[in-house]
């Protein structure tokens, strides 16, 4: 398993995609999900009862950064095929929109521009955001085995 | 001449039926509050009733709604220490006015509120619905049955406090206070202007910590 991770992340490209993913993913849910505010004041916090959200975010983040270059390293470097690539972005997709409506700016938004079925998406995404986002992980945490064992035996192959 | 006045006489009867049904009727629809109640450029005149010194240099004006878990958040976690630091010591006091979009029991709950003021009780049925929020939106939680529990749990007037729920006779007060947050540029719950004696105001959006409030109050102190 270390070997493969040496053989993706040792290519430059590969890392960089990784951190930038990491990074903004970790930031945009951060900031939606209001434990960094950027006004009138940079400043973060993590209000009690809120902690599981918390973590949540940064294991999906991290499964995301993870997952996504491992799967376009077998895209690109050894032209497979794209199946596995779609489980990745459907669980960091859906991992984001979780938690995304609530009673913030995004939750209005959507509530004034598509009226009742607006509201229905924004009171289905934070009734269940946690559940959500814990089967986001969940399909984060198949593709990565599956991927990891893929590439065990196309790796045989092909080096 | 008999007929004349017979006729006359329905006529200005009926017309007093009329003032009369219309006073009454009128009467349900009447406020006890100051219509021309603004801080800065927010109409709070069908907000809540002000919590805290009125003669207080700064005013805290909150936009929330009873189902949002960040106003929840905002509710335990920084409002206590606004409320020992601020309010309590005349520095500051607090403005809540409704932005109930977020669900349907939002907008009930809302009117409650103002049901419970009838009888004086705003403030403590507004800490009754924080208190007792659940984490899903339009759960059962704040439906008519269990706002109706709320306020027997506070002994308020049933009697009058049904009949009010009941009829709706807040619900364009609800509305009219939705209404000043969209035009306000309110876009999420809870939204905040710190509203200065100089009528200079600053707007705060979402459950942002005590540090965020300290900061800006303690400026404009």
């Amino acid at each position: 398993m270390i070997e493969i991770f040496k053989v993706i992340f040792s290519n430059f490209k590969f890392l960089v995609l990784s951190v930038i993913i990491f990074s903004s993913m970790m930031v945009l849910l951060l900031l939606i999900s209001e434990f960094i505010f950027l006004e009138p004041y940079f400043v973060t916090h993590i209000p009690s009862g809120s902690e599981l959200g918390f973590i949540l975010i940064i294991t999906l983040s991290a499964l995301s950064a993870l997952v996504i270059p491992m799967n376009l390293f077998r895209i690109t470097n050894l032209k497979n095929s794209k199946q596995k690539m779609s489980g990745s972005v459907f669980g960091s997709i859906l991992g984001s929109a979780a938690g995304a409506c609530s009673c913030g700016p995004i939750g209005f938004a959507m509530i004034s521009t598509f009226g009742s079925v607006g509201a229905t998406a924004t009171t289905f995404l934070t009734n269940y955001e946690i559940p959500i986002r814990v089967v986001a992980i969940a399909i984060l945490v198949i593709t990565y085995f599956t991927t990891i064992k893929s590439l065990k035996t196309e790796c045989k192959v092909h080096f | 001449m008999n007929k004349k006045g017979g006729i006359l006489g329905i006529i200005v009867i009926s017309v007093i039926i009329v003032i009369v049904v219309s006073m009454s009727s009128s009467n349900n629809e009447t406020f006890d509050v100051n219509m021309t109640r603004t801080h800065g450029s927010i109409s709070t005149a069908l907000g809540s009733p002000i919590l805290g010194d009125p003669l207080a240099p700064i005013t805290i004006v909150e936009f929330g709604d009873y189902q949002c878990h960040q106003c929840y958040n905002w509710f335990h976690n920084t409002k206590p220490m606004i409320m020992r630091d601020y309010i309590e010591t005349g520095k500051a006091n607090l403005v809540f006015v409704d932005f109930a979009f977020l669900g349907k029991d939002s907008s009930k709950a809302a009117q409650a509120t103002y049901c419970a003021d009838d009888q004086n009780m705003y403030w403590e049925y507004h800490n009754s619905l924080y208190n007792s929020q659940e984490s899903k939106i339009d759960n059962g939680w704040a439906n008519s049955e269990r706002l109706k529990a709320f306020a027997f749990n506070l002994n308020l007037d049933m009697e009058l406090f049904n009949e009010c729920l009941d009829s709706e006779k807040y619900s364009k007060r609800v509305q009219y206070n939705s209404q000043q947050a969209r035009d306000n540029g309110v876009r999420g719950t809870p939204g905040f202007f710190i509203v200065g004696s100089n009528y200079d105001q600053q707007q705060i959006g979402g459950a942002q910590p005590f540090s965020v409030f300290q900061r800006i109050l303690d400026s404009v102190i």
